[in-house]
């Protein structure tokens, strides 16, 4: 005979997995490293003696924007990898798509300010994802595959003025900077306050959140783990699933990665023209 | 004839040398040195033409100011004059030459710097010194008012410098600053203004090449020479916010002597042959030689490809308008984003401070009460 477990409640809830967290820390350090290499860049024409000095720091000029290349291309794997488990979550596992955003959200979000003026008697309660979650997520969904896209018309400008007008090119430029400016700010201001300053949450590293967090920031989600709502599927019915999902995903994810090989091998233009005669 | 010279030479020489006034030697030597025919004969068989043009001299800088023969040709105070030391004509220039410095220090010192001297030093004995592009015998008066070249001057100094570089004067005299320049314009460069002058440097180093920008910008950026005709003032700005120009800017900030294939003004203007941006053959307005020109470093760019260069104009509404919305677009997006994010994180910030202050308070009434 033993103890059911479930008869004293934990104190902390798994809400992150190691493949997440790998995934925040694999893209935490790419995107550390393209501002560090990419904003220097972006501000030449202003002449800071700060931001030249880290250009000379990280190698100069040519190296820097060979590690902002490789830098991107860690970003760009993690990403088809992240489209990848999050595939395998939603299809083999069926956990429902938690981070699509709701109508709900929006009432959120209007209910938050209402309440931070004073207008509304409470705070909006938390799913598992709450509304700012999602505008982070997004944001950052959408930052990616701007940066991405337009990346690649900097990176192959002679292949893109192909079959776009060549205009493009100098306006990609424009968005690319301009969208890693947006994106190092939203990150400074939305995700530090939201993470950092309002109260460290260190479940992105350590996957788990204590329940006194629980109950502040996700109360309806903690209240369905408390119904017993987490219903586990079938082992037969996953791994089933998986017998259908592994071969399409790797064929998938094939065509992804021969997607960024051909990114990045594409043309050599932008970093090695023909040599002074 | 000889004879009757020497006899005067005799009675007066030594009395005129102890005595006389500078003017009154040179005076002394052009009775000999102005009449036509006196050669001299050297160790490598070379003759040289030692006759002075008198009117000349006199109407020089030098003869004006009464400068003497002897204060150069020091070792030939002498009558009979000793026989010359040097084996050809180039070698006496070679020699003499030092002698500028006596007046000139200033210059002679700054030609020691110069890819003349350099050359001189390696050997080429006909790289140039002071006297080849300035006659000492004849050399008029340069400046005018505020020590400024004549107008005069300038025209000259592409004919001074051609008389060795023969194949870039004639390229120059073509361009749209060389041709300017003979029809009496003072805004346009002459070599000088380019390479400098005593000091003239070695232009193809990396040094030179990446301080270039800089060089064609002092006039093209400088608005009210350019209004004259109507050439806009942005073109070193938008040099510099494009790839190329951002990347040879670092490498002048910061490692002058760095080595680059990105190209600079001349890569695509040219150097000595720069036309108008609207010469059929070579401007680059047209876009059949901008093409051609990108392909010099892009041999794949296609019809499109120039286009990626904005050709110096700042985008606006009509012309690449994908730019200008672009930056018009972030212009917006990025302050009304962060600003309010900042204001939703600042009214949250705010908000829970409130809230954890009425919270204890409530804590404490009670036992307060």
């Amino acid at each position: 005979m033993s103890t059911p477990d479930s008869f004293e409640p934990p104190h902390s809830y798994q809400r992150f997995s190691v493949s997440d967290r790998v995934q925040h820390g694999t893209m935490v350090i790419s995107f550390l490293v393209l501002v560090a290499t990419g904003l220097p860049q972006k501000y030449i024409y202003a002449n800071y003696a700060f931001l030249d000095g880290l250009i000379d720091l990280m190698g100069g000029l040519e190296t820097v924007r060979l590690v902002h290349r490789w830098a991107a291309t860690v970003l760009m794997l993690v990403t088809v990898y992240h489209v990848m488990a999050s595939a395998h979550r939603v299809l083999v596992r069926r956990v429902p798509l938690h981070l699509l955003p709701r109508y709900q959200d929006l009432l959120d979000a209007v209910q938050a300010v209402r309440y931070n003026l004073g207008l509304a008697r409470e705070r909006p309660r938390g799913e598992r994802y709450t509304w700012e979650e999602k505008v982070e997520y997004w944001s950052l969904a959408w930052g990616t595959v701007v940066m991405i896209a337009t990346g690649f018309m900097l990176w192959n400008p002679v292949a893109t003025a192909r079959f776009l007008p060549g205009q493009w090119i100098p306006a990609a430029q424009v968005v690319h900077g301009g969208e890693a400016l947006l994106a190092i700010l939203a990150v400074l201001v939305w995700h530090f306050y939201s993470v950092h300053v309002r109260h460290f949450n260190r479940s992105m590293f350590s996957g788990r959140m204590a329940e006194h967090e629980m109950e502040q920031e996700h109360p309806l989600e903690l209240e369905r783990i408390r119904n017993g709502e987490q219903r586990a599927a079938g082992a037969d019915e996953v791994a089933r699933r998986e017998r259908v999902f592994l071969p399409i995903a790797a064929v998938v994810a094939l065509v992804l990665l021969t997607g960024i090989y051909w990114f990045v091998t594409f043309e050599q233009t932008a970093i090695t023209t023909l040599p002074l005669r | 004839m000889m004879t009757q010279q020497l006899d005067r030479v005799l009675l007066l020489g030594p009395a005129l040398l102890l005595l006389a006034a500078p003017a009154a030697r040179a005076q002394e030597c052009l009775d000999c040195h102005s009449q036509s025919g006196s050669t001299v004969l050297f160790k490598d068989g070379a003759t040289l033409d030692v006759t002075i043009d008198k009117a000349a001299w006199e109407a020089s800088v030098h003869g004006s100011a009464g400068v003497g023969c002897t204060d150069c040709h020091g070792d030939l105070k002498e009558y009979p004059h000793p026989e010359l030391g040097d084996r050809s004509p180039r070698n006496l220039t070679l020699r003499l030459y030092t002698s500028c410095q006596q007046c000139h220090e200033e210059q002679f010192k700054k030609t020691l710097d110069s890819v003349h001297q350099r050359a001189l030093a390696a050997g080429h004995k006909n790289a140039a010194v002071c006297a080849d592009c300035h006659d000492p015998h004849a050399q008029r008066k340069i400046t005018g008012e505020k020590g400024k070249l004549t107008a005069e001057a300038r025209l000259g100094i592409p004919r001074t410098c051609s008389r060795c570089h023969g194949d870039i004067y004639a390229q120059y005299r073509q361009s749209v600053h060389g041709a300017a320049l003979v029809t009496g314009n003072p805004d346009v460069p002459t070599c000088i203004d380019c390479h400098g002058v005593h000091d003239i440097a070695d232009p193809t180093t990396a040094k030179f090449r990446l301080a270039s920008p800089r060089m064609c910008a002092d006039c093209h950026t400088d608005r009210k020479r350019m209004a004259k005709y109507g050439l806009s003032t942005q073109v070193l700005r938008t040099y510099v916010a494009d790839f190329h120009g951002s990347t040879v800017t670092l490498f002048q900030r910061r490692h002058p002597d760095q080595i680059t294939n990105k190209p600079v003004c001349y890569d695509c203007h040219g150097i000595h042959d720069i036309a108008s941006k609207n010469d059929p053959r070579k401007g680059l307005q047209v876009k059949a030689n901008l093409l051609r020109t990108c392909q010099k470093c892009h041999p794949d760019a296609g019809t499109n490809f120039p286009d990626a260069w904005l050709s110096h104009y700042v985008p606006t509404r009509d012309r690449n308008p994908a730019v200008y919305w672009a930056r018009s677009a972030y212009n917006v997006m990025i302050p009304g984003v962060v600003g309010g994010m900042a204001l939703l994180a600042a009214s949250d910030f705010v908000r829970r401070r409130i809230d954890r202050r009425r919270h204890l308070e409530r804590r404490h009434r009670p036992e307060s009460a």
